[in-house]
């Protein structure tokens, strides 16, 4: 019984670590623009990382750069939404812990 | 009126033009006779109206006088006044005619408007120097002309008479007009634009015929996406795919093991395609006869496994403080008839799978050979697993975290590990049996947490009095003799006269719940050593213990400060870390082969004799006798050597040295749980265990502090 409690402690412990890492929920993007996209939001992110308007805007500029315009970028710690996208075109995914990023195109 | 007679006298000014150009013709054509000619040839085309005349009559010349008189000036006109009532005579309208009447557009330079134009135009009116004179005088000249022909009648009728060189004459003034015009424009440094003088041409190019054409193309695919993001949300997407990677880490580690394995694994044959099939199939049908054999056994062992499920004896609740036994199933394989159990241990992870080592004990009647059966409680009738051995197989440890992993010690002083996922009949790691082996019985192999690198290890203690360390490496152990125990006597002299330190022969070892460093090995001296990996010479602590070999020690599951130890004196002791007398002393009246502490209770414990029986001890129940002892095989035959609870289910299992295992249902005296006292029904059983031992080792320590014992047990309360 001993072992079954040092368990469970040490869980909590686990618990209570956040990861901060680039987590990608949902991509119908091919793996290549996939991983871009992932390195221009973490770029963004970490730039601004107090202000999710700039780095949504800044996220943004690059993407219709790099791939074209028309995107769309949401960056936010919560919302909803309902988007109609242009397949192969959307990422939606979590970073450092507390915000979630949607981008797509339309 | 007046207008009429006017009309009237123009008519017969105009007639008399005519005439006048006729006459001029008729002189002309005289002149050429030539053209006479070549006009006669062709027929005139004549009016029809046309008078004829004689050729006398057309050859008749008619004078014309000319008089200082105009004869055709009317100078009695009158005109009806009605104011009057009567004719009135106008006067006469003098002999001016007027033929050709054109406003000018000239501009004396002196004049007022002269002046308003230049400045409008931007010129300085007093820059006009002598040179614009000319202009003035010629346009003066023009106007002079102009009066002339307009003013006498007398020219007026002259110029009427001449036609022509009338006209002419006009031309020639409205020439000189332009003229001094052209040249008194550079002069004034400025060209005056004539209005008059311009074309205006324009072209027309071919217009392109239009057309609209329309194409309509697929729209890109569109798809849509709806989620909600929310903090707990990401969290919990976060922990999950924390987890899963931690998962896929470690089927990694794992796959890479069983690379490891194979690669490892002796006399690995690379059957033809034929071949494959062939074992394809048979796995096939090996799992098909699998599932057959466990329906059947659900079917003839039905009554077993419902016993098992509900059967709690109605006995115990007239019992006080004693409970019983219910055989379950008995577990045997028939070629390993002849071995004895000489260790038994539950899966960690697959509660209802248990290990069997069968070797032998009794060293007067070898048994060639050994095995590993691997039993589960769903099938009594034959075991899962099965590792058939050339020597005896001791005893036997599973890895806490790869349940498929087994390390067992041989009778030869062998140790060999099987990844029984891979393979059971051959081990995937085997100890060398020249350099790198116990020259003794192996009595007890334990899995020791894996090194920081991942690579798995264990110990094993054997009667050479060696404890050893054994690293897996890639296919082969890497060892480390920990400790040799040596006992704490002189040396003795040998027959060539050299000094021999004296070696005590271990036969159990267990190590410490908490800490990994400290272990205790029991000796076939009857001693207890507590020992720590990190000193090699040193033992931490020795217990005096047993009087015959100590067969197991076994620490609390509870409470890592107590342990059991029990002994061939037919005694079990009850310890308390580093004190030298016992807590408890048991006499059960024969050798003890094993004592286990409960998994569910810090006061529980059971043991096995070589007499057949098993003992189920509750030190809160009762202290100086067991609260259940009964014969689980016949005395005489069978002796029973090894005993295990189970660690989630009611039940234990006992080995005897006919090779078979018993499997037994506590009754629930003997696992009853502790009662939380009113006052603190919040408390957890765990605590109340522990609660429980306490209380329970306070009542034994008083004497110890009636008669203080050499200091070390105070070390451990402080």
């Amino acid at each position: 019984m001993a072992e079954g409690e040092g368990g469970g402690d040490k869980k909590e412990l686990e618990k209570k670590v956040v990861h901060t890492y680039p987590l990608v929920r949902n991509s119908d993007m091919i793996d290549e623009m996939k991983l871009e996209s992932v390195e221009i939001v973490v770029t963004a992110c970490e730039k601004h990382s107090a202000n999710n308007e700039l780095a949504a805007r800044m996220i943004k500029e690059q993407m219709d750069k790099k791939f074209g315009p028309p995107f769309h970028v949401v960056v936010g710690e919560g919302y909803g939404f309902e988007i109609t996208y242009e397949c192969k075109s959307l990422l939606y995914m979590y970073f450092a812990g507390t915000l979630a990023i949607c981008i797509w195109k339309a | 009126m007046h207008s009429q007679v006017l009309l009237a006298k123009k008519l017969k000014n105009f007639q008399a033009y005519v005439n006048a150009i006729s006459k001029k013709k008729v002189s002309k054509s005289a002149e050429d006779d030539e053209f006479e000619q070549w006009q006669k040839s062709r027929q005139l085309a004549k009016p029809k109206d046309q008078l004829e005349l004689t050729d006398a009559e057309l050859k008749e010349i008619i004078p014309r006088v000319l008089q200082s008189v105009n004869v055709q000036q009317p100078d009695n006109l009158v005109q009806y006044s009605f104011n009057l009532g009567e004719f009135v005579p106008i006067p006469p309208t003098g002999n001016a005619i007027l033929v050709f009447s054109h406003k000018g557009t000239y501009l004396h330079k002196e004049s007022d408007d002269a002046r308003k134009q230049l400045i409008a135009q931007g010129i300085d009116p007093q820059d006009l120097g002598a040179a614009p004179s000319v202009v003035a005088v010629q346009t003066e000249g023009a106007a002079a002309v102009k009066e002339t022909e307009s003013e006498d009648e007398e020219e007026g009728e002259k110029s009427e008479e001449e036609g022509e060189g009338g006209e002419e004459a006009s031309q020639v003034p409205a020439e000189g007009d332009e003229e001094p015009q052209a040249q008194a424009a550079p002069a004034a440094g400025k060209k005056i634009i004539n209005q008059f003088n311009f074309c205006e041409r324009a072209a027309l190019t071919y217009t392109n015929p239009r057309m609209s054409r329309d194409t309509q193309t697929i729209p890109p695919p569109k798809a849509t996406y709806s989620a909600n993001v929310l903090q707990w949300i990401i969290y919990d997407e976060y922990q999950q795919d924390y987890d899963e990677q931690q998962l896929e880490k470690e089927r990694e580690r794992e796959r890479r093991e069983q690379g490891k394995m194979t690669v490892s694994k002796p006399g690995v044959k690379k059957g033809t395609g034929k071949v494959h099939l062939n074992e394809a199939l048979q796995a096939r049908l090996f799992e098909c006869w699998r599932t057959l054999e466990r329906m059947l056994n659900l079917n003839t062992y039905d009554y077993i496994a419902k016993d098992y499920r509900y059967w709690e004896d109605p006995a115990d609740e007239f019992r006080e403080e004693e409970g019983t036994l219910l055989p379950l199933w008995k577990f045997s394989y028939e070629k390993t008839k002849k071995n004895t159990v000489t260790d038994i241990l539950w899966n960690p992870h697959y509660y209802d799978l248990f290990a069997v080592c069968l070797g032998y004990l009794d060293f007067m009647k070898p048994v060639k050979g050994g095995a590993i059966c691997l039993y589960t409680i769903k099938n009594p009738s034959f075991p899962d697993y099965i590792c058939l051995t050339e020597s005896a197989v001791m005893c036997i440890d599973i890895h806490q975290k790869y349940p498929y992993m087994l390390v067992v010690g041989l009778y030869d002083g062998n140790v060999m590990v099987y990844n029984i996922q891979a393979t059971c009949k051959a081990p995937a790691f085997q100890s060398n049996s020249v350099t790198q082996k116990h020259s003794n019985i192996v009595w007890e192999v334990k899995w020791a947490e894996d090194l920081p690198d991942g690579e798995m290890n264990f110990y094993s203690v054997s009667s050479d009095g060696k404890v050893i360390h054994w690293i897996l490496m890639q296919n082969e152990f890497a060892v480390t003799t920990i400790i040799n125990l040596y006992l704490e006597k002189d040396p003795v002299r040998g027959p060539d006269g050299t000094l021999v330190k004296r070696k005590a022969c271990a036969s159990c070892v267990a190590f410490h719940p908490e800490n990994p460093l400290i272990y205790l090995v029991g000796t076939e001296e009857g001693l207890i050593y507590k020992c720590s990996t990190t000193y090699s010479t040193a033992y931490l602590f020795t217990y005096n213990a047993h009087n015959m070999p100590v067969y197991r020690v076994d620490y609390n599951k509870l409470n890592s400060a107590i342990f059991a130890s029990c002994s061939g004196d037919w005694r079990i002791k009850i310890w308390e870390d580093n004190r030298h007398e016992p807590l408890f002393v048991f006499d059960l009246g024969s050798c003890v082969g094993d004592v286990k502490w409960a998994p569910y209770s810090s006061t529980v414990f059971g043991a096995v004799t070589s007499k057949g029986s098993a003992y189920i001890f509750d030190l809160n129940v009762n202290k100086y006798k067991p609260i259940c002892m009964q014969a689980i095989v016949s005395k005489k035959k069978y002796k029973l050597s090894r005993i295990a609870f189970n660690n989630n289910l009611p039940i234990i299992i006992c080995g005897d040295d006919k090779g078979s295992v018993t499997a037994l249902k506590l009754s629930p005296n003997l696992r009853v749980p502790c009662k939380p006292p009113k006052k603190q029904q919040h408390l957890d059983q765990h605590t109340l265990q522990l609660m429980k031992l306490e209380k329970l080792l306070s009542l034994v320590r008083e004497p110890t502090v009636l008669t203080p014992p050499p200091d070390p047990a105070g070390s451990t309360d402080s």
